[in-house]
């Protein structure tokens, strides 16, 4: 988990709203880990972005990013053959699901770590169902790769744009039905709330990705807390360590 | 290249070099321990210690701020008998361990301070006196000289380690303070704990923090840090410990030369894990370059007038 610079090879926006920025280097990483990225060199922007790892081959990391305010907007102007400061991978990933099937929710950009997750567990020979939603089929974004990934690929718009209108939860409870999949979710709170209620009342494991305000990223400042379901006196866990992969049980959504 | 002396004394410490992490920016070290050796620390200050466990503040605690960060942790800390396992472990560095201590009450500092001395090897504690004190309807005890002795004398007593007190900078007369809480007993004195601040989110149209205000830190509060600690040095003999907003080595020649023995890097850690051995480094290449052989020879060099100079060391007013 070093600190190091990189060489950006490729940078565009892939979609409203989303860009993809590829940089050249080695990393071993879990999906579902992060990278700890300095958008600049001066003392503001002053903290690193967490941003998930999206892809990782050999020689090539890619962040999948939206930018949604100062230092995300300042990372859309990178240019190629700029050099990025990256601190990780870093946290706990997505675990391997014990059966054959995993069932992947997206929301919005919350597909970044989910691609990552499909081509490794594709890998390891899981069978993948991938939902997908997004506000528009202009922010719609479906990496090029993912339909060879996944038996079943389905999207969703709220305004039906592309895909079947609607939210990307309303068809998981049929399909958790039919297939009793694990179940792996990254997107906004509402919609991991409800994933993790389908998947409780499914009885299937479900992991969600959470994010939450980020100094060091690596546990030592105690402040990216998520309040905990356990009852001893740690009643908050770390985002950085112990997630940003969390059993939907373990935490308070 | 010549040896340079960077070997520094806070009470009974001996540091072989004047740099270590602030309290609550380096946890208990583990998460640094895969970046670099941490016994090339002058010292290590654990982060803030209660009596019992403590569970911290609710989320969001962090906001960050123009070349700053705001955090409310709260403290979250798994209370003195756990935390004296993980400082008994530190020993292994050979470098000295500062406990931060905190508390609400004046017993809750005492009962830490009890339980680290009979549980742990730590050698020294650094009073986190910027707490609440529930007695005075939670005004800080470090924002009053008289509250701050009563506390320093009481814990004086009780321990024979090095005593350091850490100063809040939000009070209108740092010196004062820092004046009592020397007479009180105190070996050393570390400055500043963070500046009490604000953000909202325009969106959202609510405080950022669900504590509402939190504590300022980073490059922004570093002025001000500087202007207490050549205040603070100014006007008490004991060492003192410089903190607040230093980012590199250049950051930390400007604290000594104001009169700071040591210095202390916390926000920096976050955003580059290696700050601390490049300050040494940094600081190390500074004396190298200028001629010093020894890391005292520039501490409260910036006072010292020079002929012809109009610097004035006492002279610390100003009217806007
Ligand atoms: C583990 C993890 C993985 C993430 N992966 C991705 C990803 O792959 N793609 C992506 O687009 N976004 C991702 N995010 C969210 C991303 O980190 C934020 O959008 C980003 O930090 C916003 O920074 P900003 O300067 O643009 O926004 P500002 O609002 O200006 O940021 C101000 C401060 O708030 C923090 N902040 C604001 N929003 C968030 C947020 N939602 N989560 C965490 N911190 C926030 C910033 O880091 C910064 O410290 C991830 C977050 C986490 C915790
Ligand atoms: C996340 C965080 C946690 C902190 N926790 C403590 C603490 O437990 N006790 C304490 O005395 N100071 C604490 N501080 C204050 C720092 O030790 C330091 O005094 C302050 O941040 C100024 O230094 P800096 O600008 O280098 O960070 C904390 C600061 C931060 C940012
Ligand atoms: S960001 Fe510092 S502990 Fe998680």
């Amino acid at each position: 988990m070093p600190v190091g610079d990189y060489r950006i090879k490729e940078i565009r926006k892939v979609a409203d709203g989303i860009f993809r920025l590829a940089f050249a280097g080695n990393m071993e990483a879990e999906p579902g880990q992060f990278l700890q990225v300095a958008v600049g060199r001066t003392h503001d922007p002053l903290l690193r972005r967490p941003l998930s790892i999206h892809d990782c081959v050999d020689g090539e990391v890619v962040l999948l990013f939206h930018p949604a305010g100062r230092g995300t907007n300042l990372l859309a102007e990178k240019k190629p053959g700029d050099s990025l400061n990256v601190l990780g991978p870093l946290g706990k990933g997505f675990p391997l699901p014990a059966g054959q099937t995993a069932v992947l929710v997206a929301g919005g950009i919350g597909i970044a770590p989910l691609f990552y997750l499909a081509k490794v567990l594709k890998g390891a020979g899981k069978e993948i169902v991938f939902l997908a939603g997004a506000r528009d089929t202009g922010s719609l974004y479906i990496p090029p790769e993912l339909p060879a990934l996944a038996a079943d690929l389905r999207f969703t718009t709220d305004d039906g744009s592309a895909g079947r209108r609607g939210l990307v939860t309303e068809e998981l409870p049929a399909i958790l039905d039919r297939i009793k999949g694990e179940v792996y979710a990254c997107g906004p709170l509402p919609m991991l709330r409800e994933v993790a209620r389908i998947a409780r009342n499914s009885g299937v494991p479900c992991h969600v990705s959470l994010e939450a305000r980020m100094a060091c990223g690596v546990g030592a400042c105690q402040g990216c807390t998520v309040a905990a379901v356990a009852g001893d006196w740690q009643k908050y866990k770390r985002v950085c360590v112990e997630g940003p992969v969390f059993g939907s049980g373990e935490v308070i959504l | 290249m010549n040896a340079v002396d960077l070997s520094v004394q806070i009470g009974r410490l001996k540091l072989k070099n004047p740099v270590m992490p602030a309290s609550g920016c380096f946890g208990y070290g583990e998460e640094y321990a895969p970046y670099y050796d941490l016994s090339r620390l002058g010292a290590i200050v654990v982060k803030g210690t209660t009596a019992d466990p403590c569970p911290g503040n609710p989320p969001v605690r962090l906001a960050e701020t123009p070349a700053g960060l705001l955090n409310a942790i709260g403290l979250q800390n798994p209370g003195a008998v756990a935390a004296a396992a993980k400082i008994n472990k530190l020993g292994a560095l050979g470098i000295p361990v500062i406990v931060n201590v905190a508390g609400h009450s004046t017993e809750d500092y005492c009962r830490a301070v009890r339980i680290l001395e009979t549980e742990s090897t730590a050698s020294a504690y650094e009073l986190n006196v910027s707490c609440p004190n529930v007695a005075s309807g939670g005004m800080a005890f470090g924002t009053r000289p008289e509250t701050t002795a009563a506390l320093v004398k009481k814990v004086r007593a009780l321990t024979d380690r090095t005593l350091i007190v850490k100063l809040s900078p939000n009070v209108t007369d740092i010196v004062a303070i820092a004046r009592a809480a020397a007479e009180a007993g105190a070996d050393a004195l570390s400055l500043i704990n963070t500046l009490l601040g604000m953000a909202i989110d325009i969106k959202t149209r609510r405080p950022v923090l669900a504590n509402l205000t939190g504590g300022l830190s980073g490059p922004a509060v570093k002025p001000v840090a500087l202007r207490m600690v050549w205040q603070v040095t100014s006007a008490v003999e004991v060492p003192v410990i410089g903190l607040g907003g230093i980012s590199n080595a250049d950051d930390a020649v400007e604290f000594m030369l104001a009169g700071a023995t040591a210095v202390a890097i916390g926000t920096a850690n976050f955003r580059n894990p290696y700050a601390c051995p490049e300050v040494i480094d940094g600081i190390a290449g500074y004396l190298r370059h200028n001629g010093f052989a020894s890391v005292t020879e520039i501490v409260g060099l910036a006072k010292k007038e020079r002929p012809g100079g109009e610097h004035g060391a006492g002279k610390t007013d100003y009217c806007p």
